[in-house]
């Protein structure tokens, strides 16, 4: 059981990390299209559809990943008041509930979307380069797998918590902020806020060294 | 019961489900699925392949088959997909990632801790000098990040410790830093506005047109509140002392100026000013803002592959949260206006014969209450959008109101139970520190917020000047 939560929470996170590196290829992009069209007035006409695809994928892909970090938003002010044992009977009923209908939905309905899309190969109307979107389409049922199989594993967190009475958390990619949460105990207060984060130590010299250790 | 019934009894359910603590994005979604599909239902229509097949007497497989394409042949699927991908290609919330990414980066560019330094020294003669300092960085942090996490903590590690040094009072330092931090998801280019601004169809330029001056109108409230106190009560935030904050001769201090308050100061006008003189879309101009994120970072040599990638990771979960929550709440409350739901909420509140000024009370009173458990994004994407179809009818503009709201939300990250602002700091505090004196150095930035409010009420030219110059 162990064993498949740590894998499926690595195929989220490996996919939601592929994908987040979109990031840095929208920033380039984007601002490549700001100095081409004021330094040479030669606009791109891929600008739009570029940006849509590239956030697009970024955040459909990082849902299940952002999902294995307990990172989706909750209103938990009662909630973080239980006992683990009680969170986790809870919130296993409500993932049958809440979770496989919409995410299931997800992969089902997108398919015949996604479908009907590559059949003829559908490009963006924005512009008439005719940038290609069927794999955006694509994309949703991608991520709505992901996040069955994140599901399945989270339901199989609760298990194991309602058994140990611990919640089995995954690992974490920010080791600097780990060991930094661990010595406060904060990690409850930071993975519940509606956004990520985590604490980056103040540089206390000249602001020439690196300081990643405290 | 009749599907304005349905609709409200989905409207209860969900607030239920909200308060057992499950991920709202996909409680949305299964909700919006599954009353939907009752909405929808159309048994005739979706099983007609199947009756012709049986009437025609088809073998049982490809009966049942049909029964099957006949279960999923539900309008919500399409509705849902539909939704989905306009999430995805939505042209205002692209900017959203972007803006995150350049938070993040700022926000690991060991830039901090010099603007604190700097003004520090430079605001050494002002009474609660430590505090003002600590206030303006917050203020020009906070506004180049919008993550207001990394600003409490950043500034909790940083001026907290040094304001507690001083012998400064602990509720007014941590007041100081939680209110300071929740600067940035007001002031432009901040990213709740471009939430609103998807849901409520404002422009978004024009939002950040108007909510600049009372941005910065709240902003010059808690300047003149920390420095009247220190004046009244100096043992509040004493003067340092030589040993603390050395005197600098001036020219030294210009150097400091112009390599730590400048340049963020630049990238920040420089990302707005690009927005508001219509040179660049938001999404272009958050681009060059990342980019100048990591040039700063290059620049003060705190750029490494670790900081880089965490800056991507965390970038990539937030923005999943928030745009989840759209691909949710779209789906949610379109079912919910094809039940009835939003027409009956209209014909309800209409029915109450409210004045405009009442409505507006009401609104912004139900919003502050629901700040208290829940947090901006939850608010901004799911209940705000229930008054925005009454405001044509009371004759408020979005966008006054939309800053009104971005005023107001300021609160939810300091009222209790979910003050995510003083958790923050309780988090990275010395172990002395209580939550109560958090909460309690909080409090009188409540009140300056209503302040700012009734202001903005009273001169609306605040939030319109601006937009009506540029266009």
């Amino acid at each position: 059981m162990i064993r498949f939560i740590t894998f499926a929470d690595s195929v989220s996170a490996w996919f939601g990390k592929a994908f987040a590196w979109l990031i840095l290829v929208m920033t380039f992009a984007m601002s490549y299209e700001v100095i081409v069209r004021y330094l040479f007035n030669a606009p791109t006409a891929w600008s739009l559809d570029v940006s849509f695809i590239m956030y697009g994928a970024l955040f459909m892909m990082g849902g299940a990943y952002t999902l294995s970090r307990g990172g989706h938003v909750r209103g938990d002010f009662i909630y973080r008041l239980w006992q683990p044992r009680t969170q986790a009977k809870v919130e296993l009923v409500l993932y049958f509930i809440f979770f496989f209908p919409g995410v299931l939905a997800l992969v089902f309905a997108g398919w015949k979307y996604a479908v009907r899309s590559w059949g003829y190969l559908e490009v963006s109307v924005n512009s008439p380069v005719g940038v290609p979107v069927f794999q955006l389409k694509a994309i949703i049922v991608a991520a709505g797998l992901l996040l069955t199989l994140q599901g399945i594993a989270q339901v199989l967190r609760c298990i194991h918590c309602m058994r140990t009475g611990e919640w089995l958390l995954a690992a974490d990619d920010i080791e600097e902020t780990e060991v930094l949460l661990m010595e406060q105990g904060a990690h409850d207060i930071l993975a519940h806020g509606s956004e990520a984060i985590d604490i980056v130590r103040p540089s206390t010299g000249d602001g020439s060294q690196d300081s990643k250790r405290p | 019961m009749t599907d304005p019934q349905v609709a409200l009894f989905m409207l209860g359910i969900f607030i239920i489900v909200i308060f057992l603590g499950f991920p709202i994005a996909f409680t949305l979604m299964a909700m919006g699925i599954s009353f939907g599909y009752y909405a929808y239902f159309d048994s005739h229509r979706m099983w007609r392949a199947y009756e012709r097949a049986v009437e025609n007497g088809a073998d049982s497989w490809t009966q049942f088959e049909l029964w099957v394409d006949g279960f999923f042949n539900n309008n919500i699927f399409d509705l849902f997909v539909n939704q989905t991908y306009s999430v995805m290609t939505n042209e205002v919330l692209t900017a959203v990632p972007l803006f995150l990414f350049m938070g993040y980066i700022v926000e690991r560019a060991n830039i901090v801790s010099r603007l604190f330094g700097t003004l520090n020294v430079a605001a050494r003669r002002v009474p609660g000098s430590m505090a003002v300092a600590a206030l303006i960085t917050c203020t020009l942090f906070a506004t180049a990040t919008g993550i207001v996490g990394a600003v409490v903590t950043l500034m909790g590690l940083l001026a907290y410790p040094a304001m507690l040094n001083a012998r400064y009072n602990v509720s007014f330092a941590s007041g100081i830093i939680c209110a300071g931090g929740c600067l940035g998801i007001l002031i432009p280019p901040s990213i709740m506005l471009i939430v609103y601004a998807a849901s409520s169809g404002v422009s978004i330029v024009q939002l950040y047109a108007g909510a600049l001056l009372p941005g910065l109108l709240l902003s010059g409230l808690y300047l003149v509140y920390v420095v009247s106190r220190s004046i009244l009560q100096p043992q509040l935030a004493p003067r340092p002392t030589e040993d603390e904050v050395p005197s600098v001769p001036v020219g030294e201090l210009a150097v400091m100026l112009l390599t730590s308050f400048f340049p963020l100061a630049f990238l920040i006008l420089a990302v707005l000013g690009a927005i508001l003189f219509g040179l660049a879309t938001p999404t272009e101009a958050a681009s060059i803002g990342a980019l100048g994120g990591l040039v700063l970072a290059v620049a003060y040599r705190a750029l490494t592959w670790q900081r880089l990638r965490e800056s991507v990771y965390l970038t990539v979960r937030t923005s999943a949260m928030v745009c989840w929550l759209f691909v949710g709440s779209w789906t949610f409350s379109s079912v919910f206006s094809y039940l009835g739901g939003e027409q009956v909420i209209y014909d309800f509140i209409t029915g109450l014969d409210l004045t405009p000024l009442q409505f507006l009370l009401l609104a912004q009173l139900i919003i502050f209450l629901l700040g208290w458990p829940l947090e901006w994004s939850e608010i901004i994407i799911i209940f705000v959008p229930i008054f925005l179809p009454l405001l044509p009818y009371y004759e408020i503009d979005p966008l006054f109101f939309g800053i009104l709201v971005a005023l107001n939300l300021q609160t939810s990250f300091l009222t209790p139970p979910m003050a995510m602002a003083a958790y923050y700091l309780k988090g990275i505090a010395p172990p002395y520190v209580q939550l109560v004196d958090i909460f309690k150095g909080c409090s009188p930035y409540l009140v300056m917020v209503f302040i700012s409010m009734a202001v903005l009420y009273n001169f609306p030219q605040i939030a319109f000047w601006l937009p009506r110059m540029i266009y």
